[in-house]
């Protein structure tokens, strides 16, 4: 193929954003030893932080999902007042800056705030807690999945639950067998984007919830206390689980479109 | 068994309007109209897909105006099938089925019959992704018909299946409404209402302008959208005159028509059906009323075999078959003589 000047700028100026993107990370895997890799995998520290930002990230994920997706769906097919102040709403997090997030979550989840006193009320509290973490991480990362999840249930043509609802089917029915397993793939790749945020989440995490710790701040922790040199294993090791992760949940997404066309959910 | 009471329905700039409609028990009834017509939300309206903002639908003497979907018994054909694309063809056809908690055996049952019915019997197991047009078309059949609705809409059935496979499908339908399925089919296609309407309707900017059969719309179209639906071409702007014995159209062109018939208005539109006009290029017998002298301009081939232009005072659009065309001899620039019987000339009110 003849590629023409034009195509050839176009191609040093990606090949430009990839390289800043991999260049650091590839650094960082140089300069760290494999024998201090195999150190940091058997500390418990930094595999118990690593666990906790899993684990934490996954339930928020997963819990805010059952409210989230149905609200994707709303935002996707009706028209209601104020609807574009409500999409507006849900992007806010992504703009604020993640301690000023944290420090509303904090005011939100502490002893005098509206959620902290709930929880108070029956011997619970949230900071310093994988709970209050959860909604740390949830805050700054739902934007991802409501608007994955909503982009996804827009693709779903209407006529189809149109044709569903003709076919006898109440609107529940039409949302858990049409709507749903056919926004599907959009929905997955929200929660994978909602899951990897929330669990490399440092600014909110760390102003409501110091400890436990999760491994971004175990890995703050670590450079403040000790340097450089102690970060960049525990760094390298988190950076990949998490990729192992993304990957792992990016394959369920973008599986074979067979595999996305569920055998039927009532045949 | 349908009525329409005076629907009105607003769709943001547009509005179906004044819709007054009956359609009775074993009717093939076809609503001809432009794409943006309103056709599409007519049918959802009486789907149930959306309601009315005044009017009453009522389905079997019961008020359906309100009523949930599910109540109406009425099966649905979207445009380009609305095929479940995350189910097989049995999920696609058994899914009304499962809407009435019918059990395993008796759905089995069901879609067998109906796919041996529609001849897809082989493609229950298969998804929709490689499905040609055709069968499509027959598993959306099929799934319409699974719950024997009392009514079956049709939005454009024709409208993305081969030309090929039309013909199958229209038999499919007159089977359908020979077993006495009450249908309404909407389509842009003037011969494919020709083709299956017991009765039509032809809807323009959210009116319906003219029903009745087949036959009484298209020779006596109500005005010019209609005529030219039924494929008319020759329209003449005309002022009416008694001349005390006859009635007379005075063209614009100066070209004087008789036409038979009582009380026509002041002015109008003429029309003509190009097939109810003669060519000739002898002059025909003197007592000859509507004959006029003109030129032909064009010779196109058509359909039916050649359209022929032809001036006199005013523009004639005649078809003719090949062997009629053959035994004229004629040539653009011949001259010719243009006859048409007083009782050919439709006369419209208005000029529109």
């Amino acid at each position: 193929m003849r590629y023409n000047c034009f195509i050839w700028i176009l191609l040093l100026l990606s090949s430009l954003v990839l390289m800043f993107v991999l260049a650091p990370l590839a650094g960082m895997f140089m300069h760290t030893g494999s024998s201090e890799i195999l150190e940091t995998v058997s500390d418990r520290e930094v595999l118990d932080s690593i666990w906790l930002t899993i684990w934490v990230s996954f339930a928020a994920t997963f819990f805010f999902a059952l409210a989230a997706v149905p609200l994707a769906w709303l935002l996707a097919r009706k028209t209601f007042p104020m609807k574009s102040i409500v999409q507006g709403i849900i992007d806010v997090p992504v703009v604020l800056p993640h301690t000023a997030a944290g420090i509303a979550i904090l005011g939100f989840i502490s002893r005098d705030g509206l959620l902290g006193k709930a929880a108070d009320a029956m011997g619970l509290s949230l900071i310093n807690n994988p709970a209050g973490i959860a909604l740390a991480m949830s805050f700054v990362s739902v934007p991802f999945l409501i608007n994955s999840a909503r982009d996804g249930f827009a693709a779903v043509p209407e006529r189809l639950e149109k044709a569903a609802l003709t076919l006898g089917a109440g609107r529940s029915r039409v949302f858990f067998t049409i709507s749903l397993p056919l926004a599907w793939r959009s929905i997955i790749t929200g929660f994978v984007m909602m899951f990897a945020r929330g669990m490399s989440e440092f600014g909110a995490v760390v102003i409501v919830a110091y400890h436990p710790m999760t491994a971004p701040v175990l890995i703050y922790e670590r450079l403040s206390s000790f340097g450089l040199k102690y970060a960049r294993p525990a760094s390298v090791l988190f950076i990949m689980v998490s990729l192992t992760v993304f990957i792992l949940l990016r394959m369920v997404t973008f599986k074979k479109k067979e595999a996305q066309a569920a055998p039927d959910a009532e045949a | 068994m349908l009525k329409l009471k005076n629907i009105n329905k607003k769709l943001g700039s547009f509005a179906l309007t004044g819709i007054n409609l009956e359609i009775a028990e074993g009717e093939y009834f076809v609503l001809l109209g432009r794409s943006g017509s309103g056709k599409t939300q007519l049918l959802e309206l009486v789907a149930g897909l959306t309601a009315p903002d005044s009017g009453e639908i009522w389905i079997d003497d019961r008020d359906f105006t309100f009523r949930r979907i599910q109540e109406r018994r009425v099966g649905m054909v979207f445009q380009d099938y609305a095929i479940f694309p995350n189910m097989t063809v049995f999920g696609n056809i058994a899914y009304p089925l499962h809407s009435k908690k019918l059990g395993r055996k008796e759905i089995s049952d069901k879609v067998s019959l109906i796919a041996e019915e529609m001849n897809i019997t082989g493609l229950l197991g298969r998804y929709t992704h490689n499905l040609s047009g055709g069968e499509l078309q027959r598993v959306a059949l099929a799934r319409a018909l699974v719950n024997s609705p009392r009514l079956l809409l049709l939005d454009e059935p024709m409208a993305s299946i081969d030309a090929s496979l039309r013909d199958d499908i229209r038999r499919t339908l007159r089977q359908l409404h020979k077993k006495g399925l009450t249908i309404i089919h909407v389509t842009h296609d003037f011969r494919e209402a020709v083709s299956l309407a017991s009765k039509v309707g032809v809807i323009h900017n959210g009116h319906i302008i003219q029903t009745g059969t087949p036959d009484s719309v298209f020779s006596r179209p109500v005005n010019k959208f209609v005529a030219r639906y039924a494929g008319i071409r020759n329209f003449y702007r005309v002022r009416y005159r008694h001349d005390g014995k006859t009635w007379k159209a005075f063209c614009d062109g100066n070209l004087v028509i008789d036409i038979k018939g009582d009380n026509f208005p002041g002015d109008g539109l003429l029309i003509l059906k190009s097939d109810n006009i003669k060519i000739s290029v002898s002059k025909p017998p003197e007592d000859e009323v509507n004959c006029f002298r003109g030129v032909i301009r064009e010779i196109n081939p058509s359909e039916y075999g050649m359209e022929i232009t032809a001036d006199a005072g005013e523009v004639f659009y005649i078809d003719l078959t090949i062997n009629e065309f053959k035994a004229l001899q004629i040539t653009e620039s011949s001259e010719v003589w243009i006859t048409f019987a007083p009782g050919a000339a439709i006369a419209l009110p208005g000029t529109g």
